[in-house]
């Protein structure tokens, strides 16, 4: 699972936005697109040097300026389970016999995330894999 | 390009990366990409209790933009070579 | 952009998913946690992340949990051998009790810094763009 997409995943989940300037913003996560470029519900700003405070209804958060995110910690499992249900779902709609290669197209996604994301075209990847197995 | 060429002829050879904050780390240059990001193996940092947070690692992933230099091993590089596809490119560019 | 990483095997990380790694951000943070993700971009998923603060020969860690780093923060990383880190003779402590060394550690590079900058614009001719916030 690529990171971009783990963002995606985080929406309406609270997170920590850390900025190249030390600025930190808390806040629920409305969207987000490509470039990292977000937008935060109930925000409270601070300052670098954590002695100064805001509160925002809404703010947007331009992607390059962004140091790192920290997200809740069963995030990433949530994700992952919800991709694997999602994977089940197309699979048995579309019939069972396809259960070699569509373990391979499983495997490549969840742990892999680096390998996963090699492959361009996100969405279609447990699809080639069938193709390749056909 | 050429400067990332001669990083290609010289993976499995023995670098120093000096970074711009200072820290020397000696390894077995594993790869390089276009930006000069550097993947070292079997890494021993120059003083090394100045940086402590680099004791347990063995190999590593440079990002191109931090390093100052990378200390190459004269034998293994073909300074004439070098020199001549450097003026052939230089040519090259001046005739654009 | 220079954060792009082209998707070779060369420059490829995907040997470093899922091992313990660490990584030295622009800003001097070290942070260690399992490596789950990354992109073309370098931008990095980490779990179970601790940031670590070292002072002569002693460390404390906190537990910061679930990072996303944007690719351009980072410095370098690095693959934790397990067995070494054992070996690493460096002491625990509590992170409150170091903190304050560890910032007075901080300023004090940052002074030296700040004048040997001062000192190569004025006396070398370097110049002073570059480098915003960059603390490692």
């Amino acid at each position: 699972m690529l990171p971009l997409s783990l963002l995606n995943a985080a929406q309406n989940k609270p997170m920590l936005v850390e900025l190249k300037n030390g600025e930190t913003f808390n806040g629920h996560l409305v969207n987000c697109d490509n470039f990292m470029n977000i937008t935060l519900r109930e925000v409270y700003q601070t300052n670098a040097e954590g002695d100064r405070f805001w509160k925002l209804k809404e703010c947007y958060i331009r992607g390059s300026t962004i140091k790192y995110l920290r997200v809740p910690d069963p995030l990433l499992d949530a994700v992952k389970e919800e991709q694997k249900m999602a994977r089940e779902l197309g699979r048995s709609a579309r019939g069972s016999h396809v259960s070699g290669s569509g373990n391979r197209g499983g495997r490549g996604a969840p742990q892999r995330g680096g390998r996963g994301g090699m492959v361009r075209g996100g969405p279609t990847r447990g699809g080639r894999g069938r193709g390749r197995g056909a | 390009m050429l400067i990332f060429s001669v990083f290609k002829t010289l993976t499995d050879q023995t670098v120093t990366v000096e970074l711009k904050n200072d820290l020397s780390i000696t390894g077995v240059l594993k790869s390089v990409d276009q930006f000069l990001n550097i993947r070292l193996d079997s890494i021993k940092v120059l003083d090394e209790t100045r940086h402590p947070h680099m004791m347990a690692v063995k190999n590593c992933f440079i990002r191109g933009s931090v390093v100052r230099y990378v200390q190459l091993p004269a034998e293994h590089v073909d300074t004439q070579l070098l020199e001549d596809a450097t003026r052939r490119e230089a040519a090259a560019q001046a005739k654009r | 952009m220079d954060s792009l990483i082209p998707f070779t095997t060369s420059g490829s990380l995907v040997d470093c998913v899922d091992r313990k790694m660490l990584v030295v951000l622009r800003d001097g943070r070290k942070l260690q946690g399992v490596l789950r993700s990354y992109d073309q971009f370098a931008n990095l998923v980490l779990e179970d992340t601790v940031e670590r603060i070292y002072h002569q020969d002693v460390f404390a860690e906190l537990k910061r949990g679930l990072f996303l780093i944007r690719g351009e923060n980072v410095v370098l990383l690095g693959e934790i051998d397990l067995d070494q880190e054992d070996d690493v003779p460096l002491r625990q402590v509590d992170w409150e009790t170091l903190e304050p060394y560890h910032r007075q550690d901080v300023a004090a590079k940052k002074h030296r810094e700040d004048i040997k900058a001062q000192v190569l614009f004025e006396r070398k001719g370097f110049c002073k763009e570059g480098g915003e916030g960059d603390g490692y």
